[in-house]
């Protein structure tokens, strides 16, 4: 497809003002937290709105866990404020909160439906309610027959399973997770997958936090790029991909790639012969460059690429490191 | 209160359904009770009916020892024997012998005696000539050098044959010689509150070693529980799941009170039983009513028990959380158990001089207090301010530990590789605010 060049920007997009009214789910203002002489998290501000999947993306030691941790109360900011469902936050506010951590951890000698109710019951549901909700979610997990059994019988992939059972069991309006998918092998994922699109569908705000661009690529709809513990970019996927969207051309031809060699219209290239992946230099047409192209050979294929969250990610990196 | 309530239920629960808690519960009296009463079965079986020859110069007097050594007279120190070779019934005392009289006291007649006790045909044989009298050497010959018991337990009454004897040939008569030899007792009386009672120091010796057993015992058992399920918690990084539903001092109380919990029950357990099985035998003796302890020691106990217990999981659990491993937990053990074995050295000046000035404020230390304040209201009962801020001194360092050592479990979750300096932990509370 072809696609209209949009205007390229050469810095991160100016931050949008924070939705003041009361509806964002989560908010970070000027959120500030340093270990020792280690800034985790610099002056991080983020609204995250409900029903939607957003995502917290960075490399590794960026401050998602710190970030994370700070929503859910158990680290406290150095400065900087946050709010959960329009009200400063308090632990009351947890039992509406679902939290998975990147470091799984279960009592292994607590059999599995003892777990979950005891879990579901710190966040204020009835024994009898979390047993009979812990065992839907378990049939719908193909753990049924595991109930009964001690944590450390299972098997990793189904601990995992366990513990996401355990984050939603009290049907929480925001359900926070760190790195929900690693250790999970394909089928497992495709479950998890699912049960998180069919909690959104249901109107649950959904945080999850990934180094897996991939991942974020295909279920978030919103995403929070950071680095270094600040905001690299953020907002709607979408619109995101659409403003980066426009760098890179596939080229099939025939002939004479010289077309490539002397135009400012072309930043960088990779000829294959009959085959050339270009990015187009800032500001540049790509129907300038079609046109260029047509004149010297025969073109089979021109196609605007849209950027992978991976290739965003990386330039949104290398720019805040310049 | 809700989490701190589900937190105390769970680690209880969990804890009294295992398998391990079930058999202790029920071995452990099982071994003890082995213990205490396998050697005095065993004595028992020794004390078979023994058969001895008395050699005298002259066969009157060896009627003389004869009926002295079967006399049942119950005196204040053969009841004392009897109750170490764990027999309750005074009749046994003059089955215990069959004494024949032999009175050819020659060096042949030696010979055979020694020969028949080689042979087994006679367990001993007591030589009391008038020679061996007049020199206070009476000798007792038997296979086995005789326990302390039978050799105390014959030279007494022998003593008294003879006592009674040397008083007769001097004129003395027998109701005269009652008169003379009949011992004195010393009672001793506590007055307290304008009361008196007959306690002795030995039952009060008792009572402060009864709470230092349960005391070490329960916290050497459960505290390192408290530790491990700490640990646990920290290692399997459940701890990160829990603070997102509870604060870590709901967590750190409920774990201290429901493995507290489990505890109290194991040794409520114990103490149901030993009473079972104690009460039957200790209605049969007469002086039950001594055995009563007073209501006042009774709630000090329970109240210093539980709040010792409390004192020293806390500290537990407080290694708990700086530690990284058991073992690294179990050296910072000394925590525990240095204050414990000092508070037992300082018990011996506390029976000595319960009011000196060291002992009143070691018994304020909390880390002393459950057992030297307990130790002092049993002995001589301090003064009730003392009591009181001993006591809230005591409950006030159980909270300020509870409330460090929750910042620090919570602190956990960014705990990584090896235990944490000093310098290190302190910071960690810093970041640990609120």
């Amino acid at each position: 497809m072809i696609m209209a060049p949009p205007q390229v920007p050469t810095a991160p997009p100016p931050r949008p003002a924070l939705n003041p009214n009361a509806a964002a789910t989560i908010e970070l203002q000027g959120v500030c937290k340093s270990y020792d002489k280690f800034v985790a998290v610099d002056n991080l501000s983020l609204a995250i709105s409900p029903g939607k999947i957003y995502g917290l993306l960075g490399p590794n030691g960026a401050g998602k866990t710190s970030t994370l941790r700070m929503m859910i109360g158990i680290i406290v900011p150095d400065s900087g404020h946050v709010s959960i469902f329009g009200e400063p936050l308090e632990r009351a506010h947890m039992d509406r909160v679902g939290y998975l951590p990147e470091e799984r951890g279960l009592y292994k000698k607590m059999k599995v439906l003892d777990h979950l109710v005891f879990l579901a019951q710190l966040k204020g549901l009835s024994a009898h309610e979390a047993s009979t909700r812990a065992r839907s979610w378990c049939e719908r997990f193909e753990l049924t027959s595991w109930t009964g059994k001690k944590v450390e019988e299972l098997s990793k992939g189904m601990q995992q399973k366990v513990q996401f059972i355990g984050a939603v069991l009290h049907d929480p309006d925001l359900i926070i997770m760190d790195e929900p998918f690693s250790g999970l092998d394909p089928a497992n994922a495709v479950a998890l997958k699912d049960a998180v699109l069919e909690l959104a569908k249901n109107g649950k705000t959904i945080l999850l936090s990934t180094h897996r661009m991939d991942q974020a690529e295909r279920l978030c709809q919103s995403i929070y790029l950071i680095n270094h513990g600040r905001a690299v970019l953020e907002g709607d996927l979408n619109q995101i991909k659409a403003r980066y969207g426009c760098c890179n051309v596939q080229i099939k031809y025939e002939g004479d790639a010289g077309f490539l060699q002397n135009t400012s219209l072309v930043q960088s290239f990779n000829d294959y012969g009959n085959y050339v992946e270009a990015r187009l230099a800032p500001g540049a047409d790509a129907q300038e460059l079609l046109k260029l192209a047509s004149a010297g050979a025969r073109i089979n294929k021109f196609e605007l690429m849209e950027p992978s969250l991976e290739e965003i990610f990386m330039e949104a990196v290398s720019k805040t490191h310049a | 209160m809700r989490n701190t309530w589900l937190i105390i239920k769970r680690e209880y629960l969990e804890r009294v359904r295992t398998r391990s808690f079930v058999v202790l519960t029920l071995l452990l009296p099982a071994i003890m009770t082995g213990v205490m009463v396998l050697p005095a079965k065993l004595a028992t079986i020794g004390n078979k009916i023994q058969h001895i020859v008395v050699v005298t110069s002259t066969p009157e007097f060896g009627e003389t020892v004869r009926q002295g050594l079967l006399s049942t007279t119950p005196d204040t120190d053969s009841e004392d024997d009897e109750a170490n070779s764990g027999t309750n019934d005074a009749k046994t005392t003059n089955e215990r012998y069959i004494i024949d009289v032999d009175s050819s006291p020659t060096e042949a007649e030696r010979t055979l005696l020694r020969e028949k006790i080689i042979a087994q045909s006679i367990d001993g044989y007591l030589w009391v000539t008038d020679d061996a009298i007049a020199s206070g050497k009476i000798a007792w010959a038997s296979r086995s050098l005789s326990g302390f018991g039978e050799k105390s337990r014959l030279s007494e009454k022998l003593n008294r044959v003879i006592q009674y004897t040397r008083l007769s040939k001097n004129g003395v008569t027998p109701d005269q010689a009652d008169l003379l030899l009949k011992p004195v007792e010393v009672d001793a009386i506590r007055i307290e509150g304008g009361r008196e009672t007959k306690d002795s120091g030995g039952k009060k010796f008792l009572e402060v070693v009864v709470m230092v057993t349960l005391i070490y015992m329960a916290v050497l058992l459960y505290g390192i529980s408290v530790m491990r399920s700490v640990l646990e918690e920290k290692n399997t990084r459940i701890l990160e799941v829990l603070l997102s539903s509870a604060s870590s001092t709901e967590l750190m109380t409920g774990k201290i009170l429901g493995v507290g919990a489990v505890g109290l029950t194991q040794i409520l357990v114990w103490v149901v039983m030993a009473g079972a099985f104690a009460i039957p035998s200790l209605a049969m003796q007469t002086d039950l009513g001594d055995l009563k302890v007073s209501p006042e020691v009774l709630a000090a106990f329970a109240v210093f028990f539980f709040l010792g217990y409390l004192l020293y999981s806390t500290i537990y659990a407080a290694i708990g959380a700086i530690s990284t491993t058991e073992q690294e937990g179990q050296q910072l053990q000394f925590f525990v158990v240095i204050p414990l074995v000092l508070s037992v050295f300082m018990l011996t000046a506390v029976v000595r001089t319960p009011d000196s000035p060291t002992v009143v404020w070691m018994s304020m230390v909390p880390f002393f207090a459950p057992l030297v304040m307990y130790a002092r209201i049993v002995i001589q009962t301090p003064p009730l301010w003392q009591i009181a801020l001993s006591l809230f001194l005591l409950i006030a360092t159980i909270i300020g530990i509870l409330i460090l050592c929750a910042r620090i479990y919570r602190i956990g979750i960014l705990i990584y590789g090896k235990r944490p300096t000093l310098p290190e932990i302190l910071k960690w509370l810093k970041y640990a605010k609120a």
